[in-house]
């Protein structure tokens, strides 16, 4: 009696075990690996606007990060090898292309523009210099498949990462399968590009009450404050907007900057405003990088804007007054927004 | 023994019930199956070699001709998870031209769909299915969906090879080209859009492209051979293509 009381709850258990499981309709395909994800946040520094959710359709995971970051700086996602993501955007230049006006594409090419550093991309709502990119997650779709950058198809680098050793037990670990689709490609690679957060500067430091400003640079953050604030708006150092600042146009490209996207002549010859954190690292300047130094960049707020141009930024219509002494002490300021804990973190590196 | 098969059976039956949604017997079912047929002035379109004439007279070919089909709704509501996917309808891919979704079980009167990709799906980040940017009708430079495509060459081309390329896409402002479409069963045709329980209704329509080039505009293949960002000529485009569609016919089995 004893052993059919036994045997009687172990079929109903069995029973029960096999039922329930045929229930569930999210089991892994062909996986045996359980899928434990380790969830993580974006950081959000003290002070700081709350950004759009970039991620509320791509849950944030440890695992998608890593895989994001391995993405980021594997050469097959280009047509030869030789253009991961990483080769035009360098962490020691604050992941823009370190002394070059623009960065380097297969085949010999060029790009035509200058590629922007990428830290703090949560923030923005628009990307390119051009704002014609809506949401990080379609962005690298862009350099894959230009042929001035990393000259492939979507599909080649897929094919290539199924292929991989590697990549499909990563995908399965990040996203619960071990398919691997455009979708969860992008969305891994806006995991590791959208959490880039660079909130660790001098400035931020200093605004922290961990660090002061030595006179110089106290001097040229006030001057920043009265004289450039308005467009390069703190905690970011950008107002996320496209403006003209009065450049001719540079005639081999013919870039008239967020025209192409708005199709609406009163924007033409904008372009968006960069952010300035790390800008010492990110030189050359503008979208063309025309100008290789800082000092440069600044004299042409002082003598260079063209006060002609239509669409010119009515802020800059009589130029920006800026003595040699106050350009010095805005050089000084601008030093204390380079962030070596975001160019040296091993979490961004290789 | 017995009363012990009986427990287990009983057991098993509550498991096997807990798997199954609760049943509701006022929620009868059936198929709907829109099937498109692709036509140049009611005559099949054939891909490459068919060679076709304009209001104009100008002469062209198709080599592909795709279109976004979304947001179906019947009499006025959506309908179904089905009803609300993204659809490519892609001449070149037989299989797409037809879908299905499941409707309740009535009569319906009417049939709308938004021929596009709506607004939220074009700035919501990396999509899947239909909607992959693999299908080649997303735009890398600008973000957002080519809504319909249609490419061919004409001799009144003016461009390389003689193109005629329309890529027609924008979701904002005044140069949207998202259209709702609403279709009606014609007259002629004396069949109701009769959705019976586990029955199909099939609905026909007919999309005929040659209405790219008149209609709300005339856009003549020598002055506009190739539309290739949002703007006011794709608008002008989608205005004329959103004529195209029409109910020929309607299958209940």
């Amino acid at each position: 009696m004893k052993l059919r009381i036994i045997l009687f709850f172990l079929i109903t258990i069995l029973c029960s075990a096999i039922f329930i499981s045929a229930c569930k309709n999210n089991d892994v395909p062909g996986d045996n690996v359980p899928y434990n994800p380790t969830y993580i946040n974006l950081e959000v520094p003290a002070g700081w606007p709350t950004p759009p959710d970039i991620y509320v359709n791509n849950k944030l995971t440890e695992e998608g990060f890593q895989l994001g970051k391995k993405l980021f700086y594997d050469g097959r996602l280009s047509k030869d090898g030789n253009f991961p993501c990483a080769s035009c955007h360098q962490q020691f230049a604050a992941f823009a292309t370190y002394d070059h006006d623009f960065s380097h594409g297969f085949n010999n090419t060029f790009t035509t523009r200058n590629a922007p550093g990428l830290f703090n991309l949560a923030w923005m709502t628009k990307l390119h210099w051009d704002g014609g990119i809506n949401h990080i997650e379609v962005q690298p779709l862009a350099p894959i498949t230009a042929q001035n950058e990393m000259a492939e198809t979507v599909e080649n680098v897929l094919n290539k990462l199924k292929a991989d050793g590697d990549y499909p037990r990563m995908f399965q670990s990040a996203f619960g399968t071990t398919e691997i689709n455009s979708q969860k490609l992008l969305k891994a690679l806006a995991q590791f590009m959208g959490t880039i957060v660079s909130s660790n500067a001098k400035y931020d430091k200093v605004k922290r009450g961990e660090a002061s400003f030595t006179a110089p640079e106290q001097n040229g953050y006030n001057l920043f404050k009265a004289k450039c604030e308005t467009c390069h708006k703190e905690p970011l150092f950008t107002d996320n907007s496209f403006r003209n600042n009065g450049m001719a146009v540079n005639t081999f490209l013919n870039d008239y900057g967020r025209m192409r996207i708005s199709n609406d002549k009163n924007d033409s010859l904008k372009f968006k405003v960069p952010s300035l954190r790390n800008v010492i690292l990110t030189f050359p300047y503008m979208h063309d990088g025309r100008f290789y130094s800082i000092g440069q960049a600044i004299d042409h707020y002082r003598t260079g804007i063209i006060t002609t141009q239509p669409t010119l930024d009515p802020l800059l219509i009589n130029r920006i007054a800026i003595t040699n002494t106050e350009k010095n002490d805005l050089i000084y300021f601008l030093q204390t927004l380079t962030d070596t804990t975001m160019t040296r973190s091993p979490r961004f590196a290789q | 023994m017995n009363r012990t098969l009986l427990i287990l059976l009983f057991s098993t039956g509550l498991f096997l019930l807990s798997c199954q949604k609760s049943p509701d017997e006022d929620l009868r079912t059936g198929t709907v199956k829109i099937t498109f047929k692709n036509t140049v002035k009611g005559n099949p379109l054939v891909l490459n070699t068919g060679v076709y004439s304009n209001s104009f007279g100008e002469q062209y070919n198709v080599a592909k001709f795709k279109y976004y089909i979304s947001n179906v709704v019947m009499n006025g509501t959506q309908i179904s998870a089905g009803s609300s996917e993204y659809y490519l309808v892609d001449e070149g891919n037989a299989a797409s031209l037809s879908f299905s979704f499941t409707a309740k079980s009535q009569i319906y009167s009417s049939l709308s769909f938004l021929l596009g990709v709506d607004s939220a799906r074009n700035v919501s980040g990396a999509q899947t299915g239909a909607l992959d940017p693999l299908n080649d009708m997303f735009w890398t430079w600008n973000s957002g969906y080519i809504m319909a495509k249609l490419e061919g060459t004409s001799p009144q081309s003016t461009v390389v090879n003689n193109k005629v390329e329309y890529h027609i896409g924008g979701f904002a402002g005044t140069n949207s080209v998202l259209k709702n479409i609403n279709l009606t069963v014609p007259s002629s045709i004396n069949v109701p859009l009769n959705v019976d329980p586990d029955k199909t209704c099939e609905i026909f329509i007919e999309a005929d492209l040659d209405t790219w080039w008149q209609g709300a505009y005339d856009l003549k293949i020598a002055v506009n051979p190739a539309a290739t960002h949002p703007g006011a000529l794709a608008k002008n485009i989608s205005d004329n293509y959103s004529n195209m569609f029409k109910i020929t016919d309607v299958k209940l089995y």
